[in-house]
């Protein structure tokens, strides 16, 4: 998305939308070797993982390998960003938990819905839940959040 | 315990902090590995002229954190466990930016550990300061030690 939304049009109710984006294995090596090269400060290739390694990730006792969580929580704060912009960044937080694993070519959707928006002596408080779900409806990932948005 | 495996923390633990500058490289790849085109996180091209960090690069600095107080097992440098670890929760509160340029300490401790429906988990929490005390990000974190339940070969 990242065409600027204004945040106005936001009611209790609303919903918002995020990336719809497919599963694959170069997204899995895009973030887990930028990861790594973020912790250490120099490009990195992430090696065998439970995401990237079919026979690693069937001895730890999975059916195959799985998306990395913060793959999607990256992709919920994109969504996040795009609608609040640097008021997420600066007064926002999310939380993300991985309720089911995430397959390989899993079409995944990330969404919100407005909550609540309460005003307070700051801005306003705006309560959301967030969410990705696949091409069926089925949530993969919950979660919630909120921005401080302060009085212009 | 410290300086063992992951799973060798225990409640209480208190992780020995780690502090790092943060680069304009550290903030693009990570926001570029997740295609995000946002451009705060890759110029100074935005209100503030500042480029900031991601949010979620807290998890960059569990890594951080780990690699310094598990030495059997730190995964940036490709050392690994005889079990995977299952992220299971992330959940981040942003207090103010993280610029460009600016030092940060990662600091944190283990809040829990127990069984739950037979499967192992370990509750951290880290926060990340300026080098002036600012406040930039508290962070809670739920992890299973093992995708297997307790017992189970």
């Amino acid at each position: 998305m990242n065409a600027p939304v204004s945040i106005d049009r936001l009611v209790v109710g609303s919903d918002l939308y995020g990336p719809v984006r497919v599963i694959i294995p170069e997204r899995i090596e895009w973030y887990d070797s930028a990861m790594l090269s973020a912790a250490v400060g120099e490009l990195r290739q992430v090696g065998s993982n439970i995401h990237t390694d079919e026979n690693y990730a069937k001895e730890q006792g999975f059916t195959a390998v799985n998306a990395d969580g913060m793959i999607l929580t990256n992709w919920c704060s994109t969504m996040m960003v795009d609608y609040f912009g640097i008021n997420y960044v600066k007064r926002g937080e999310l939380r993300t938990k991985f309720i089911k694993l995430v397959l390989l070519n899993t079409v995944l959707h990330v969404r919100g819905k407005v909550l609540a928006i309460e005003n307070t002596p700051e801005g306003n408080l705006y309560k959301l839940d967030v969410w990705c779900e696949d091409a069926a409806g089925t949530k993969l990932v919950d979660g919630d959040a909120q921005v401080l948005v302060p009085r212009k | 315990m410290l300086g063992g495996f992951i799973s060798d923390l225990q409640k209480g633990d208190v992780f020995e902090s780690v502090t790092y500058q943060l680069t304009a490289f550290m903030a693009r790849e990570y926001a570029h590995g997740v295609e995000e085109n946002w451009e705060g996180y890759h110029s100074d091209n935005v209100e503030g002229g500042r480029q900031m960090r991601p949010p979620t690069m807290i998890h960059a600095d569990k890594m951080r954190i780990l690699e310094k107080n598990c030495l059997k097992e730190q995964r940036i440098s490709g050392m690994k466990a005889p079990d995977a670890r299952v992220h299971y929760e992330y959940y981040a509160r942003h207090h103010s930016p993280a610029y460009v340029g600016e030092t940060l300490t990662v600091s944190g401790h283990i809040t829990d550990r127990y069984i739950k429906r037979g499967r192992d988990y370990l509750d951290y929490y880290l926060e990340v300061r300026t080098s002036d005390g600012r406040l930039v990000t508290t962070y809670t974190d739920k992890t299973l030690l093992r995708f297997k339940p307790v017992g189970e070969p």
